[in-house]
């Protein structure tokens, strides 16, 4: 104890949130291999509200309000308690149990957001002990979950899948329930804004984030969007915040967005969380292209780049066959692609956008005609000018090339004329079918395949 | 006898593969915890000034020309041109 107890007086009297948090940590540290088993050594249940009063508050060290000084010890009771039973599982003793771990630090949860809300409780530079026992808990959640799925008796006796799968995740459902009190206790904070828990928002909506991801909720956070949002007058503004709590924040806005199909709004946030990123957190990185890129293709039509691409190995191999069908207009190719990558892009939840790309692949196709159909005769000193009239037959032809037609399929010049229709309808080919004539009138002036130069 | 002496050798260095295996499969969409809470924007992926040092902004392929198989296409073109004009 006697190390924990100066770390805590060390931290507090500096002022220090991060050093306070780090005390709450439950793990041992490199340099510190024993200080949990030390801390739980140093007293036992009978006198544990005694001495954790006398070694943390005892002498003139440290000045904490009687209200406060309470406080601190019904938590630092609760993560004893909490400490024992992680000792019972770093040792692998029979009586060890993750779903005990999970309920014990429940309390220590409770135990701080009781702090929290008293009125004379422990003020909000504190508040990185709430994340890392926000985090914590949530941790234990999912362990404890797997344990009691492993042992198949979390003790409710459901018998149908729908609630086993309610089931499979019991004790994560219950730590987002304290975790959005957690977030409630920020958002709600009525002291003024320089000393208030309104600078854990971020960082507490962004622990349920990826509760409700994990739990298949997203549903749920819109909940917290709305609650965010009638406060924002209140709040101080997103840039305010530490760059950890915006990026994350806006990752998780922007897929949300991302799984609604806005893609115009997933790519801005995802576009934000992207520049802000901290450069060496390339899994990170990794994560907010995996949306980023289906977003640009879908809202501008065009591909990652290959120097982005080639970082980034992972998303190499989840976008580049892809890529190159689109770019080269290879149907074949692409439609190969999307079924060879079916798997990873459903559990990545990007098959959709992607699909979409199946379009701006038939537009390089058709893009290609335009550009083979080369320049029309100069007139007297003006600049050559692409042939904008082009037969639909040579839309045809290149439908065959692009669909690796053999020499017994017949391509039916309605389909070609449908498809084109359908390109000049979603904007990515400017111009008109002049069907009596069988020709393709496209539109002059480096405008007839918007966006791509031509 | 010396079956199962290669087997027991085989064994261990398969154990470790296998338990490898459910760690790429675990992995999931979460976001980490950054190893700091907030740093310069220098630090960051577009870190200001960055466009004009030629930094990250080279995110998205500009050009859908391939001047390398325009020629090709142009030939591959007209040959299927001709299928199209018999079948017709």
């Amino acid at each position: 104890m006697s190390t924990l107890a100066a770390e805590f007086k060390s931290a507090y009297g500096a002022g220090s949130g991060d050093g306070l948090a780090a005390v709450f940590t439950p793990i041992a540290t490199q340099n510190k291999p024993y200080r949990l088993q030390s801390f739980y050594d140093f007293t036992n249940a009978a006198s544990l509200q005694k001495d954790l009063s006398f070694a943390l508050f005892h002498g003139k060290s440290l000045k904490v309000p009687r209200a406060e000084q309470t406080a601190w010890v019904d938590i630092f009771a609760a993560y004893w308690e909490a400490v024992g039973e992680v000792l019972k599982c770093e040792q692998g003793r029979r009586d060890a149990s993750l779903v005990a771990v999970f309920i014990a630090w429940k309390k220590v949860a409770n135990a701080l957001i009781r702090g929290y809300s008293s009125s004379s409780g422990i003020p909000a530079w504190t508040l990185p002990c709430l994340y890392t026992v926000g985090k914590y808990l949530r941790t234990f959640a999912i362990k404890a979950d797997i344990e009691a799925a492993a042992q198949g008796t979390s003790g409710f006796g459901f018998q149908d899948d729908v609630a086993a799968d309610i089931e499979k995740n019991a004790n994560l459902e219950e730590a987002a329930r304290i975790i959005n009190r957690m977030f409630t206790l920020c958002l709600s904070d009525r002291a003024p804004i320089e000393e208030s828990r309104k600078w854990g928002i971020y960082n507490t909506t962004n622990l349920i984030f990826k509760t409700y991801f994990k739990i298949n909720s997203v549903g749920l956070t819109k909940n917290l969007l709305r609650a965010i949002k009638a406060q924002s007058a209140d709040l101080p503004p997103l840039e305010a915040f530490p760059k950890s709590h915006i990026v994350t924040f806006e990752y998780y806005v922007g897929v949300i967005h991302f799984l609604d199909e806005n893609y115009a709004e997933a790519e801005q946030h995802l576009a934000t969380a992207w520049n802000m990123c901290y450069r060496g957190a390339s899994r990170n990185k990794e994560l907010i292209l995996t949306y980023l890129i289906p977003c640009h293709l879908v809202t501008t039509h065009t591909l990652p780049s290959d120097q982005l691409l080639a970082s980034f190995p992972r998303l190499e191999k989840l976008f580049r066959p892809l890529s190159n069908c689109i770019r080269k207009g290879d149907l074949v190719g692409f439609d190969k692609a999307m079924s060879a990558g079916e798997e990873e892009f459903v559990k990545r939840r990007i098959y959709l956008p992607l699909e979409r790309g199946r379009d701006i692949a038939l537009r390089n196709l058709f893009r290609k005609v335009f550009i083979a159909g080369g320049v029309e005769e100069p007139k007297e000193g003006q600049p050559p000018v692409r042939r904008t009239r082009i037969p639909v037959v040579e839309f045809a032809a290149a439908l065959r090339i692009g669909t690796h037609a053999t020499n017994r399929t017949r391509v039916d010049i309605d389909e070609v004329e449908c498809l084109i229709s359908n390109l000049i309808y979603k904007g990515l080919m400017k111009g008109y079918i002049a069907r009596e004539r069988g020709m393709v009138v496209l539109s002059k002036n480096n405008t007839a395949f918007p966006g791509t130069g031509v | 006898m010396s079956n199962s002496t290669t087997q027991n050798k085989a064994e261990p260095s398969d154990q470790p593969q296998q338990q490898k295996k459910p760690q790429v499969l675990e992995e999931d969409d979460e976001f980490e915890d950054f190893p700091v809470e907030d740093w310069p924007q220098e630090e960051a992926e577009q870190a200001a000034g960055s466009a004009a040092n030629g930094g990250s902004e080279h995110l998205w392929e500009e050009s859908w020309d391939d001047d390398d198989a325009a020629e090709d296409f142009s030939k591959q073109l007209k040959e299927e041109l001709k299928k199209v004009e018999a079948s017709h």
